[in-house]
């Protein structure tokens, strides 16, 4: 599998090779002096089967830059196209939908859902679907993650790795064409962050799944095709095959 | 979806067993008062009863189903109030639960429907709870209600199967109509809610909030401007009506009323710095303190409102009497006695009115239709001539100087029916004669005023000796009525007492059973004001867990953090109460003209005390128990 790079605007949308574009996308907040910039004239492409790491200092707008591709934040201008889909001006239940189909999530503090169990939270997305799981699938996806022993425990009998896990598997369920992944390794040790990278890696290898990931980690970072840094809302520089030491050079460079 | 929901409630049970109690209380309630009314409907006259006693007894059933009738949708209200204000806490608790279902792909109708099922699972446990419970509660409603002389001796509640579908009905349709709010609140979550650490301040003021508390402030506003008036019983009307829409309206805009008032507490909370903490807190979580303070401010202007509203025409009845009795002493004896009185030394008049045992039927009109309805009760033998001396009571039509040999007056109990004008037919005895309509009498305020007058040579001595009397006595001019009282108490005639002493023992009396009826209000609705009190402290507190230790990280004691908490909750609480009795002192300012006021202060001073107990008690326990853990754990701990 080859391994196209973050690039510019040069794919046209629908095309296959491009699974999450954004066109001079701003985004501010509040008016007058309070008015906060946190992008600005942003212009980036995720294509198809690559796993991007969105990087910066704190407060550069990587959240926002997720949360405006993934269409949990409108954009203020400029435009958002989601697997051939202009999503910039959707309504709510057009972006329900393509939170069931095309989109999964994976958050720094897991965010399952307590009172079910690792089973019933991963074959939650179906079932808002109105899709009828079997639980052949979901025990499956359990599996494809290493939990298949724990599907009948509930969140809070998990470590935190397992819980990214189960996570992962929910995630990974409806077969969506991109994973948003916000900080997944932000609250893990050192080993369950490298067993939930490797994760990551082996589904954009075998499955050719889409991956963009904030993190501010690194050697998390050094596990994606590219690394795209942001700084004051804007890009600002680009790393294709990143080693974590490029990625801390750039970074504190940037900091500096 | 529903599966979502069960699992939820059962996870959760926490924040849904307040509102799982108000529901079964409310079911039990509904129910039992059901089973009441059914068995009421059809009253059992004992055979052998006499035709006047059969009549008060039909007359106390009819009493029991009013009250009945007027206590349930109360309870029903104050149950969906209290599910729903539950709810609406529920929801913002729950903000970041259900933007995560929105990020996985739940749409809005979704998450409506998972918050109406979690209502309708809750509407049915509570149901089949309440059902059972009801079946006591019926019986100890019947004891009450035999024991405020409504209900007869013997009268048990029996059972009817419409329960079966009825409970199980008020159950869910409370739960769901008290959820429906919070629903649709619920659909307004942002599944980038989800995301942030920390809930972005939602606005407490919603467009349902502000659309509930303005038209119901506009509606106290024109109640009291309309109950400005000089009738009675609009100022009634308007006192109850400001009670209610009054309470709605402040709880609604509680949100905007409990800073403000808060700011005016600030001056005396800001002495230490324990009391500016609490005070910061108050200004800064209003949704919490609104809360808080809705059910107390709820109870307040609800209970002090309709108690004093009831008071006061207990007053001015009693007033009325007084107005129309033109005599310093009353005599309660037989009418054998009663004829000895005009011959004591020193009375004027004597005005004797005996309650005899007879029939007349009357005819109707009503909408183009007469009718006849016979009376067995309320029929007094007068002396024409001295009863009008002895009363302020001018008749609308005719002269009481006519009241003799075989006629009769329209009293005053019956003075708004369409009585048909010309002649009734009357039973005395084994005799039928028919009776000359020759004066009818105005309305009055009490009650149990008399339906007919009746001269008294109409009537056969031997059942006029024995008849209950009630003698009014005039003093002759110069003569200490004391010294009259004492005469006849000497001449063993009956129980004699001044007529402000009889006027306020009848209004006592009329007012027993309404009295009754209110304390189980009044105990049902503290009872859902303290559940929704101790709901919203607990639930509130178990967010603040992080705040707190945050607080002892700062430096606060384990006791200090105790002691904010309490005051702040004491402090919502004093403004919810003030803002409660502000909605009382509406509703009862209609009656400070004439001087019937009648506010309910033992009961105020009650509310106050007890209202306090509660919050500040629950407040020191769940902070008690939230600090338990070392205040590091939870500072350093994630979510």
């Amino acid at each position: 599998m080859s391994r196209p790079a973050a690039a510019g605007p040069q794919a046209s949308a629908g095309a296959p090779v491009t699974s999450v574009q954004l066109h001079q996308v701003s985004r501010h907040y509040g008016t007058g002096e309070a008015r906060v910039q946190a992008l600005a004239d942003v212009t980036v492409t995720f294509p198809a089967g690559t796993w991007t790491a969105v990087m910066g200092p704190s407060g550069s707008g990587k959240s926002t830059l997720l949360h405006c591709a993934a269409g949990l934040d409108r954009a203020s201008s400029g435009r958002v196209v989601l697997a051939g889909q202009d999503i910039t001006r959707a309504t709510d239940a057009t972006l329900t939908s393509l939170r069931r189909r095309t989109m999964g999530f994976i958050f720094q503090n897991f965010n399952l859902i307590g009172s079910l169990t690792a089973e019933q939270n991963v074959a939650l997305p179906l079932k808002l679907a109105g899709a009828r799981p079997s639980r052949a699938d979901v025990r499956a996806a359990l599996a494809a993650v290493g939990l298949a022993d724990r599907a009948r425990h509930r969140p809070r009998e998990l470590s935190g790795g397992q819980q990214q896990r189960v996570a992962i598997a929910r995630g990974m369920v409806t077969r969506p064409s991109v994973l948003f992944a916000d900080e997944p390794t932000g609250a893990l040790d050192t080993h369950s962050a490298r067993m939930v990278l490797r994760l990551l890696r082996r589904m954009v290898d075998e499955s050719g799944q889409t991956v963009v990931m904030v993190t501010h980690d690194p050697v998390a970072a050094a596990n994606a095709d590219a690394v795209v840094f942001l700084s004051d809302g804007r890009i600002v520089d680009r790393l294709i095959r990143p080693t974590a030491a490029g990625v801390a050079e750039r970074l504190t460079r940037l900091e500096g | 979806m529903l599966r979502i929901s069960a699992s939820t409630v059962r996870d959760r049970w926490q924040l849904f067993a307040g509102a799982l109690l108000t529901v079964t209380l409310g079911v039990a309630l509904v129910q039992s008062a059901v089973l009441v009314l059914v068995s009421t409907g059809e009253p059992e006259i004992p055979p052998g009863t006499s035709a006047r006693d059969a009549e008060q007894i039909r007359e106390g059933y009819a009493g029991a189903a009013t009250l009945l009738g007027m206590a349930t949708p109360l309870a029903m209200f104050l149950a969906m109030f209290i599910v729903g204000s539950t709810f609406a806490f529920a929801v913002e608790q729950r903000r970041r639960e259900l933007a995560l279902l929105r990020m996985l792909g739940g749409s809005r109708p979704q998450l409506i429907g998972l918050l109406l099922g979690e209502a309708f699972l809750l509407g049915l446990i509570g149901s089949v709870l309440g059902m059972v419970l009801g079946v006591p509660a019926a019986w100890v409603q019947a004891r009450l209600l035999i024991g405020i002389g409504l209900l007869p001796d013997g009268f048990s509640p029996g059972w009817s199967n419409s329960v079966l579908v009825l409970s199980p009905g008020v159950g869910i349709t409370v739960a769901v109509c008290g959820v429906l709010a919070a629903s649709y609140r619920s659909a307004r979550v942002r599944p980038l809610d989800a995301l942030r650490n920390t809930p972005r301040a939602a606005r407490v003021m919603t467009a349902g909030r502000w659309l509930t508390g303005l038209s119901s402030l506009a509606l106290t506003l024109l109640l009291i401007a309309a109950g400005n008036g000089t009738d009675l019983l609009l100022t009634l009307m308007v006192g109850m009506g400001i009670s209610i829409v009054g309470s709605v309206a402040l709880s609604a805009l509680s949100p905007l009323a409990v800073p403000l008032v808060g700011r005016l507490l600030g001056t005396v909370l800001r002495t230490g710095v324990l009391g500016e903490l609490a005070q910061a807190n108050l200004r800064d979580a209003v949704r919490r303190s609104a809360s808080t303070a809705a059910p107390v401010i709820v109870l307040v202007g609800l209970l002090v409102g309709l108690t004093g509203t009831l008071n006061s025409l207990a007053r001015a009845t009693g007033a009325d009497l007084e107005r129309i009795t033109v005599a310093e002493l009353v005599v309660t004896s037989d009418g054998a006695a009663a004829a000895r009185i005009p011959h004591i030394p020193g009375v004027a008049l004597a005005s004797p009115q005996s309650q005899v045992e007879m029939a007349v039927t009357a005819r109707y009109r009503e909408e183009q239709r007469t009718y006849r309805q016979t009376h067995h009760s309320g029929i007094i033998a007068v002396d024409g001539t001295a009863y009008r001396r002895a009363h302020r009571l001018t008749p609308t039509s005719g002269t009481l100087d006519d009241l003799r040999g075989r006629t009769i007056v329209i009293g005053p109990g019956l003075a708004g029916e369409g009585i048909l004008r010309g002649s009734v037919t009357a039973r005395i005895g084994d005799e039928k004669v028919k009776l000359r309509t020759v004066a009818r009498l105005p309305e009055v305020l009490e009650n149990r005023s008399a339906n007919f007058l009746v001269p008294r040579d109409l009537v056969p001595a031997a059942i006029l000796a024995e008849a209950p009397t009630e003698t009014m006595v005039q003093v002759a001019p110069g003569t200490s009525a004391r010294a009259v009282a004492d005469r006849i108490r000497a001449a063993g005639i009956g129980d004699v007492r001044t007529t402000a002493q009889w006027a306020d023992a009848r209004v006592e009396d009329e007012q027993r059973g309404t009295m009754g009826i209110m304390a189980v209000l009044m105990g049902m609705s503290g009872l859902y004001a303290a559940i929704a009190v101790i709901n919203a402290v607990v639930i509130a507190a178990a967010e603040r867990r992080t705040e707190f230790a945050v607080a002892r990280a700062t430096g606060l004691s384990r006791g200090q953090v105790v002691r904010m908490a309490t005051i702040e909750s004491t402090a919502v609480t004093v403004i919810g109460l003030f803002l409660g009795s502000l909605v009382a002192a509406a509703a009862l300012a209609g009656f400070q003209q004439g001087g019937i006021l009648a506010v309910p202060w033992t009961l105020l001073a009650l509310l106050i005390v007890a209202s306090l107990a509660v919050t500040a008690g629950a407040g020191a326990l769940t902070t008690l128990a939230m600090t338990k853990p070392s205040a590091t754990a939870l500072v350093t701990a994630r979510e």
